[in-house]
């Protein structure tokens, strides 16, 4: 460090500047520096120095004429604005926004010059003082000048609009141009941008949409109607994507999901011929798909839908369970409810994107007006016995376990399972007894999904039926090879079956012809030996026979037939003519049941191994038959007339349905019983609720049975009432 | 090089040429140059300095490299030091104003024309 001041006490002094003599030292610099601004806004600064500039601007400032420089500032580029707004104010037609657009870059520029030649006070003077920084101050004297100059005001927000409505009518607006613009009121601050352009534009908007709604409503249907507004929506949003700010976007959607949307919901939704509910008819996964998503955004849009969907599909389904065509072919009918089901699944899935809120009601319409037929629970037994039967031949397992899925899915619906369990456990007995099964995976996984559904003791006497025909095979298999002597007569069969797993029949006996009876109490004796304690009856009315019979020409067959049909046969054995007294009583096959098997053995053309005489369609008591010598048949095993599982005929039915009342009985008191025993002290209505909640899973509980339930209970002392309140009930240990 | 400079000329007339990112350290000088009107200064390159001396001018270029070699080490410094609580305070501070005024005493004013952080 050079210094020449050695010599001296190191004294650092604080730097002294040039003593400022002149008075008006402050004018002239004020004066240097107004110029400079006046030659910037000219667009004249290269002739200018930045750091002349600066320094001047430093020393007004630091010799305490900040605030002189700063009301100087202010005056100057306030009378250029004025300026400025006068030119942009001149511009003719189309050329004022790109003019305002022009100064105000031009504005900008100035200013970020202004603003670093400034520098100093912005960060010593201004903080201190608390005035507004240089560049606001800017930003604020354009809008004050500019902006809220009356004229440009109004002119500036019409021409935006207007621009706007060009660009809605689908002509090319200058895109640029508009983003610049919209920037620039941005810039000058939120609320500006809200107040000068914002509010009027959705209110302009709000207007422009309502009249086209309007229009669009009129002229066009369902379908159209959306691709419409779903293109206004989308151009909408890219509108502010482009030119508009980010903040905007929620309210334009909101203003254009209002006007078209939510005014026009009902009339869309129930519009003749195109509205929603011949969108599901016709399955227009594209149409419904974009309903939905433009309905999502407004509130209560997909409860419209869903509410006009769900009554439909009631209507329908209703139709379809209550018209007496349908209800012909239970298969048939039940092969409709699928094809239903599906079709809504698969419009759920395409078009609703699996919205829950939609399976939901799905679910809940097929429930109601399946349950609106009594007898959905047969019909649907009848379908699975179908399946099993024939239906299932040549199916994949996949298919298979679909097909078993979707059955499961109508039995969901059922709210009467238990009079379902009672015909499936009918149909699954004479499938079982005359073999007719196609596979036995099928029904034992049928019986897994009903587990599944129902728990174990809904599925226990079914089990039990496929055990007793396993059992059965293993006591023929014992039976025959310790009567090896067996082997020259005809071949015996035999099911055993438990009573309490098979459906109930009443047992009638016939007599079987000799060789049948020895062999028969042949094989009672032997499983009474390995059995003790049993009781055998032979239930003959479900059997079946092969019988193998040579014809007048010659010509042999064997007969496929059922057991009384076989004692019959047998008894041609003979002689030649019977008369049907006398079969009646060599047989003794109730009246009904012989009528029938004579009748498919003697009329039924092609099967027709008796004649009878004479040739009329009934049966009267001195009909005579003979075996018909010049019966032909293109087959050598004919089958003749097997039972086969129909729909029941009334009387029937209305049995079956007895039964199912008188099994509810014990079910409904054991529930009782339950609930009691573990609250002590209940009144009536809890009592029925936590009943009917109880016994949900098997059927829909009748109040009034319940409560004479209840009575029967107080009866045999497992109740009593409360001597003080009448609807109280006590649990009696 | 000829674009990446800058030509720094004292009261006396003495002309400093310097790399433009050196002379970036002064806040001024950065708005001198990234200004978006066109100045003198940027049209020609060179920034005229009528009250700073030549010496005073040649020791704040000085400082100009100095403080791009060192600006960094120091703040790591400095971070390392906030984030290790058991150093006491005073230390902390220590070494800020070292960063200051380690380099040497700079006249006031120069220093605060040039906006020197």
């Amino acid at each position: 460090m050079s210094n020449p001041q050695k010599k001296r006490n190191f004294q650092i002094e604080a730097f002294k500047h040039k003593v400022v003599v002149d008075p008006k030292y402050a004018d002239k610099t004020w004066k240097i520096l107004e110029h400079a601004i006046h030659e910037i806004y000219n667009h004249n600064s290269s002739g200018l120095s930045f750091e002349e500039l600066y320094r001047n601007a430093y020393n007004m400032v630091l010799h305490k004429f900040g605030e002189k420089l700063y009301t100087g500032l202010v005056t100057t580029m306030t009378a250029h604005l004025k300026e400025i707004s006068k030119s942009i104010e001149d511009a003719q037609g189309g050329l004022f926004l790109e003019e305002l657009n022009r100064k105000w870059n031009e504005h900008n520029k100035a200013l970020q010059m202004i603003r670093d030649i400034l520098m100093y006070m912005d960060r010593t003077f201004i903080p201190s003082t608390r005035k507004t920084p240089v560049h606001e101050l800017g930003l604020i004297l354009w809008r004050d000048n500019v902006i809220y100059a009356s004229n440009i005001r109004t002119r500036l927000l019409d021409t935006l609009l207007e621009l706007v409505h060009r660009e809605r009518t689908g002509e090319v607006i200058n895109r640029g141009l508009m983003r610049n613009i919209i920037k620039m009121l941005m810039d000058l601050g939120s609320s500006v941008y809200q107040e000068e352009f914002e509010q009027q534009f959705l209110e302009v908007s709000a207007e422009f949409y309502k009249g086209e709604s309007q229009k669009f409503i009129e002229c066009c249907d369902c379908g159209e109607y959306l691709k419409k507004a779903e293109k206004r929506l989308n151009e909408e949003m890219e509108r502010v994507t482009h030119y508009l700010d980010g903040k905007s976007e929620a309210k334009i959607t909101n203003v254009v999901e209002k006007e078209m949307i939510e005014n026009h919901m009902l009339t869309l939704v129930h519009m003749e011929n195109s509205g929603l509910v011949k969108m599901l008819l016709d399955d227009r996964y594209e149409d419904l798909g974009r309903m939905y998503t433009l309905f999502r955004r407004v509130s209560n849009g997909l409860l419209t839908i869903r509410e006009v969907m769900t009554s439909h599909i009631r209507e329908i389904g209703k139709q379809l369970v209550t018209d007496p065509e349908k209800l012909k072919d239970p298969v048939e009918f039940v092969q409709r409810l699928l094809d239903e089901k599906d079709k809504y699944d698969s419009i759920i899935n395409l078009a609703f994107s699996n919205d829950k809120m939609f399976q939901n009601a799905l679910n809940s319409s097929f429930e109601y007006f399946i349950n609106l037929n009594a007898r959905s629970p047969e019909f649907i037994s009848l379908f699975v016995d179908d399946k099993l039967r024939k239906g299932l031949k040549g199916v994949t397992e996949e298919d298979v376990e679909v097909i078993l899925d979707k059955v499961m899915m109508l039995f969901r619906y059922l709210q009467e399972k238990d009079v379902f369990e009672k015909y499936y456990k009918q149909h699954l007995a004479k499938r079982l007894l005359s073999g007719k099964t196609v596979s036995d995976d099928a029904e034992r996984s049928l019986i897994v999904k009903l587990k599944t559904e129902c728990g174990y003791q809904f599925t226990s006497k079914l089990e039990g039926m496929f055990t007793d025909m396993k059992t059965s095979q293993d006591t023929m298999q014992g039976f025959y090879s310790s009567h090896l002597e067996l082997g020259e007569g005809p071949t015996l069969t035999v099911q055993v079956l438990t009573t309490g797993s098979w459906p109930t029949q009443p047992t009638v006996t016939c007599n079987l012809p000799a060789e049948m009876s020895t062999l028969c109490e042949k094989f009672r004796s032997y499983y009474l030996g390995t059995h003790t304690g049993r009781r055998l009856s032979w239930q003959t009315n479900m059997g079946t026979a092969d019988i193998k019979a040579t014809f007048g020409k010659g010509q042999k067959h064997e007969l496929n037939v059922s057991t009384y049909q076989m004692c019959v046969l047998m008894l041609f054995n003979n002689s030649d003519r019977l008369s049907y007294k006398e079969i009646e009583q060599a047989t003794e096959i109730p009246a009904s049941d012989l009528k029938r098997c004579l009748q498919s053995l003697a009329l039924v053309k092609g099967k027709n191994v008796l004649r009878k005489e004479p040739m009329s369609k009934d049966i009267g008591e001195e009909d005579a038959f003979f075996v018909n010598d010049k019966f032909v048949s293109k087959f050598y095993k004919v089958k003749i007339g097997t039972v086969v599982a129909q729909k029941e005929s009334e009387p029937e039915k209305q049995e079956t349905r007895q039964r199912v009342e008188e099994d509810r009985k014990p079910q409904i008191e054991a529930a009782i019983v339950r609930i009691m025993k573990s609250r002590r002290v209940l009144d009536h209505n809890n009592i029925i609720t936590e009943v009917t909640k109880q016994l949900q899973s098997r059927f829909l509980a009748n109040p009034t049975e319940i409560k004479k339930r209840i009575e029967s209970l107080i009866e045999r002392d497992f109740l009593e009432r409360d001597n003080v309140d009448r609807k109280l009930y006590r649990y009696l240990a | 090089m000829r674009k990446d400079t800058v030509k720094l000329i004292s009261a006396e007339g003495f002309e400093f040429v310097i790399d433009k990112r050196a002379a970036m350290v002064s806040q001024t000088i950065r708005n001198m140059l990234t200004s978006p009107g066109s100045f003198a200064e940027t049209q020609l390159g060179e920034v005229r300095f009528p009250e700073i001396s030549t010496t005073i001018l040649e020791k704040i270029c000085q400082y100009f490299y100095w403080s791009l070699q060192y600006a960094r080490i120091l703040l790591h410094l400095q971070e390392k030091l906030r984030r290790n609580y058991f150093v006491p305070f005073c230390a902390k501070r220590y070494i800020h104003v070292l960063s200051r005024v380690s380099f040497f005493p700079v006249e006031r004013r120069p220093s605060s024309i040039l906006n020197l952080s």
